[in-house]
């Protein structure tokens, strides 16, 4: 697991690498991550173009305080040594696997990332990796794919080509997705690494949109991938915490502060003692409070 | 670098630029096209000419059709371009990027 | 996603239904065989289930390019679709593009790196890339005070080269200073350009003040013009002669100074003598139009000398009578290349245009 303080991933929002207008303007909707593709979405004619456009933006571009995700192509491909050393020249914060299937896949990136890094002269370690489960062996090897690295942050569902491996496709209700699902969460939560869950495609479709959002929030994901900007307003209403939630949360803080004032190792509250996950349930919940407007600096609820 | 053939990059989108660069005998030679070409064509001609140097490229006529791209794009198409145009796609100008 | 262009296959029945019945609502009706299967490729952009944009390539001609703007930026389908089938070419090293097109889609052409080569009331001709029409100027030799000589140029497939052509640049040498004889550049002949540039030049080394130059891409055969967007033939023909002769009005003959056009008199094709009015209508005051008079050139037996009528030789094998109607420059080349020639002729090639 990678080293970083766990921070909101409720959006990633997918920019394909050569196009101009979108990837200056990514920075602009307010997604928790933002992924710029190098891979499905660039035709093979100008994988070369993408990848050195993504890295001038990266250099010249003000994309806040998103994390900067690049999907490189596979390592079946001629791109992907290419990608991952220019990646990792331009400082980018993770590089996203595809087609993930095996540890040894993880491995092997670990060690273009490590050996790009010494020759770029970027920090050893700095460059942070997350892998995209593709299919049946992916999903079945998760546990161990998303375990592999030190420098891991997360997995994530791709389910366009998982169910063309599965002989299916995508349905309205999700059935062809609940195994996978749930095995690439539980991966994730085993490795204390971060869940994705996978595009949803047809922008028409708001109630559908909705319906699933509610369904990956209530299963335990830390966020989706998305294709359209429109899309992560909606999101983050889903995982916005309701007020009970908030004030139960503040409580905890507040519980928190006070046996640090007290010098107490000991965090208790209405005679319980706290634990471990307790505490950070409170301060995930606060962190989402802040970022949907819900509380103010110090934390107090603001009534709308 | 030197140009073998002519080749381009970039598309003619909003927010893009096309380059497209083929031989010359000497001398660099810009032809630049652009809804913005009186408040900005000086620029993009500089940062075109910059990025050219940079790749150590002495000759090449170059067309451009501007669609309101920033520099970083503009950079970006022209080094493509010319990694196209010198056949070294595979082996990219790590110092210049 | 907005704006995903994907391949569109014209072989599949209900593609090319759909894209057609597209066309059909933008006013592009005609879809006749000649124009359509010299496509090459066709790509769309789809809006759910709709096609909503559509462009096509044949060689280094664009065309049926139709864009619905409806929902959208206005411009940005079109500049996806043109720039797609641009980079396309440009990726299989075909930099140098035409497109023929209604006039009032020049502008947005224009907008986006094409430049007009020559417009009519109803259409307009542009070319993008490299090299371009300045190139193509700068490779044409010159002689030293071109500009205050007398110049004349004319216009020839010569395929093959006979006596009638030899008969038009005689005069034209001895009226002038200096005279380019452009060689139409397309391959759809029983001559190769290649083979009819070489007659041209054996045929008239003789003649010291004669310069023959490939006609490229700007001398171009009105065969060759696609007219898809047009919705009659008659239509057709003015517009691609009109814009023929502005092409060699505004650009070509201003660059070589050149003052007179030389055509010969057609007693027997009609296409001929329609466009040699569009020249007479189009070219002057700029540039004169000099009408030779073919029968100047008969046989020895009052026969009109022909291109079309050495093609018949050649077809028959009656190379009796062929010395009355070509020079013996283009007579050798017959004898000798006479098998694949009608090898040629065997294998479909239509001998009976001009």
């Amino acid at each position: 697991m990678a080293e970083n303080e766990e921070r909101l991933r409720r959006t990633m929002m997918f920019v394909p690498g050569n196009n101009p207008a979108m990837v200056k303007d990514a920075g602009i909707y307010g997604a928790d991550s933002i992924m710029f593709d190098l891979e499905d979405s660039v035709s093979m004619s100008e994988k070369d173009a993408a990848r050195v456009l993504v890295y001038e933006a990266l250099q010249t571009q003000d994309y806040g305080n998103a994390e900067l995700v690049v999907r490189v192509n596979g390592q079946d491909t001629p791109y992907y040594a290419n990608d991952v050393k220019a990646m990792v020249k331009a400082g980018i914060d993770v590089i996203r696997l595809p087609k993930a299937e095996t540890p040894e896949m993880v491995h092997q990136l670990e060690d273009d990332i490590l050996a790009a890094e010494k020759e770029f002269g970027r920090e050893v370690g700095s460059t942070h990796l997350m892998a995209a489960i593709e299919s049946a062996k992916g999903v079945l090897n998760a546990p161990q794919i998303a375990a592999a690295s030190d420098r891991m942050i997360g997995i994530a569902l791709s389910a366009e080509d998982y169910t063309t491996d599965m002989k299916t496709h995508r349905y309205p209700d999700g059935a062809e997705l609940v195994f996978a699902r749930n095995m690439v969460l539980h991966a994730a939560r085993a490795a204390g690494v971060a869940a994705f869950d996978t595009v949803f495609t047809n922008m028409d479709d708001t109630e559908g949109f909705y319906r699933e959002t509610e369904y990956i929030h209530q299963l335990g994901f830390d966020g989706k991938s998305l294709v359209n900007p429109r899309q992560i307003a909606m999101v983050n209403k889903v995982y916005e915490p309701t007020e009970k939630e908030v004030l139960n949360a503040k409580n905890v803080i507040n519980a928190i502060e006070e046996a640090r004032l007290k010098g107490s190792g000991v965090i208790s509250m209405n005679g319980q003692m706290v634990d471990r996950p307790v505490v950070l349930r409170a301060q995930r919940v606060m962190r989402l409070a802040k970022a949907s407007n819900l509380v103010d600096e110090e934390g107090n609820y603001i009534e709308k | 670098m030197e140009i073998k053939e002519t080749a381009v990059a970039g598309t003619l989108e909003s927010s893009d630029i096309q380059i497209m660069i083929s031989k010359a005998a000497t001398g660099i030679q810009i032809d630049l096209q652009s809804d913005v070409e009186k408040q900005f064509g000086d620029q993009i001609r500089n940062v075109i000419t910059t990025t050219l140097n940079a790749l150590d490229v002495t000759a090449a006529k170059v067309k451009a059709v501007d669609k309101g791209a920033l520099d970083c794009v503009i950079k970006a198409r022209t080094i493509a371009a010319v990694q196209r145009a010198s056949q070294t796609t595979d082996q990219p100008a790590w110092e210049v990027l | 996603m907005d704006n995903q262009i994907v391949d569109l296959y014209l072989n599949d029945p209900k593609v090319k239904k759909d894209w057609q019945a597209f066309l059909t609502s933008l006013n592009i009706t005609n879809f006749a065989a000649n124009e359509v299967d010299q496509i090459d490729y066709t790509i769309g952009i789809y809006n759910g289930d709709d096609l909503v944009a559509t462009g096509s390539v044949a060689g280094n001609v664009l065309k049926y390019i139709g864009v619905c703007n409806k929902g959208v930026t206005n411009g940005s389908r079109f500049n996806a679709i043109v720039s797609e089938l641009v980079n396309r070419q440009f990726a299989q090293h075909i930099y140098h593009l035409f497109v023929f097109t209604k006039i009032k889609y020049s502008e947005s052409f224009q907008h986006i790196g094409f430049s007009e080569l020559a417009h009519s009331d109803e259409a307009a001709f542009l070319e993008t890339g490299s090299p371009d029409v300045n190139d193509f100027l700068a490779e044409i030799p010159r002689v030293d005070g071109q500009n205050d000589k007398q110049v004349a140029g004319i216009v020839m497939n010569a395929n093959p080269f006979t006596r009638g052509h030899r008969y038009l640049v005689e005069q034209a040498a001895s009226q002038n200073d200096l005279v380019y004889v452009f060689v139409v550049n397309t391959d759809a002949s029983l001559f190769t350009t290649a083979e009819r540039f070489q007659l041209v030049q054996a045929g008239t080394a003789d003649l010291d003040n004669v310069i023959v130059v490939d006609g490229g891409d700007y001398m171009v055969s009105y065969a060759t013009f696609p007219a898809y967007f047009l919705a009659s033939p008659d239509q057709a023909v003015t517009y691609q002669t009109t814009l023929d002769a502005r092409i060699f009005r505004n650009v070509i003959a201003p660059a070589l100074n050149i003052k007179t056009r030389y055509v010969g008199s057609e007693p027997l094709s009609r296409t001929t003598n329609i466009y040699n009015e569009v020249l007479n209508r189009e070219l002057p005051p700029a540039v004169q139009v000099k009408v030779i008079d073919r029968t100047q050139t008969l046989t020895s037996d009052q026969q009109v000398i022909t291109a079309t009528q050495v093609r018949q030789f050649i077809k028959n094998g009656e190379l009796s009578s062929l010395s009355d109607f070509v020079p013996e420059t283009t007579a050798q080349f017959i004898q000798h290349h006479l098998t694949p020639l009608q090898t040629r002729i065997q294998e479909g090639m239509n001998i009976d245009g001009n």
